[in-house]
């Protein structure tokens, strides 16, 4: 998975959000290190629909403009799920790693 | 003012790179949050988010939009695809070749009749570029869900089953041999029931009123 799909995927997490929502979100979690195109976002918004790991949840009408926003679908969570586990994985072994041969202190 | 509505005017010109149907759906979206990302003064955009929306317009063209509900027809549009990239590469390999026989051969025979070398070459390449635009033709308006393409693409398959007939030289037989494998492929797999489930689906939103 693409990291920039995993942000997507993490920021619909725990809840719908709209393509702004997901951008500035995105950038939240990332601490400012992820900052999403919007060409980029949209394509994979597309992308992420087709594949029906996301949804469209509602339209909303502000000053004007519509806001569609998104939501996963419990393939998207579960996806979710496993590449997080997945990362996690690496993430441990590499901690444990660097520990036994004292790159880390605990 | 003017300088957001120049940005606008500008992002707008941009968008042309994605897809119609997609720009018609998403493209005021896409405009309002690049005009939300944009910097206070700007009027013009940045190389990169230039590059950006042109990469994502034109990757879109090419990679076709489909659910995954159906994957017969991801894996037919994908074999349409491969049948363009097979036909280019034979253009290209035979375009080398017909400039080397042209050196000695003031006549090639082509399309089934004697012709002067300038002649054979543009026919050749013009029946080779022709084949290359129906197969993008065909894993347009397949992943698109026109029922038609279906029964185009099954003529056209018909028609390469002809070729197949016609050709001479091991060249030209193992090019045609691959085309047909591939077309037979592609048509078998438009033909498989999931395919026609999402033919139908398509076909109705389609017929359906347009909002």
């Amino acid at each position: 998975m693409q990291e920039a799909t995993f942000m997507i995927l993490t920021a619909l997490a725990n809840g719908a959000q709209h393509g702004y929502g997901i951008i500035t979100d995105v950038q939240e979690i990332s601490g400012d290190r992820v900052r999403l195109r919007p060409g980029t976002l949209y394509t994979a918004l597309d992308r992420l629909c087709a594949d029906e790991l996301i949804a469209v949840d509602r339209e909303e009408v502000v000053e004007g403009r519509l806001r569609r926003y998104y939501r996963l679908t419990p393939a998207g969570s579960e996806r979710l799920g496993a590449e997080a586990a997945r990362l996690q994985a690496h993430a441990t072994a590499a901690l444990t790693r660097l520990n036994l041969s004292g790159g880390m202190a605990t | 003012m003017t300088d957001e509505t120049n940005l606008e005017r500008r992002y707008r010109r941009l968008l042309v790179w994605y897809p119609r149907a997609f720009r018609r759906e998403n493209g005021q979206e896409i405009l309002d949050v690049l005009m939300a990302c944009a910097r206070p003064g700007q009027s013009r955009p940045g190389p990169a988010a230039s590059a950006d929306l042109i990469t994502s317009g034109l990757w879109m063209r090419l990679r076709p939009r489909l659910p995954r509900s159906a994957p017969a027809v991801r894996a037919a549009v994908r074999l349409m695809y491969a049948g363009a990239a097979v036909t280019a590469l034979s253009l290209i390999m035979a375009t080398i070749s017909l400039a080397s026989i042209g050196r000695r051969a003031a006549t090639l025979r082509v399309a089934g009749r004697n012709q002067p070398f300038p002649v054979a070459l543009t026919v050749g390449i013009g029946l080779g570029l022709v084949m290359i635009a129906l197969w993008l033709w065909m894993a347009r308006a397949s992943s698109e869900g026109r029922h038609w393409a279906r029964i185009v693409s099954t003529v056209l398959f018909g028609l390469a089953t002809l070729y197949l007939v016609g050709s001479r030289g091991v060249a030209q037989v193992v090019f045609a041999v691959v085309v047909w494998l591939v077309g037979l492929g592609a048509v078998w797999l438009l033909w498989r029931p999931t395919s026609s489930v999402f033919f139908q689906a398509q076909d109705v939103t389609q017929v359906g009123p347009r909002p």
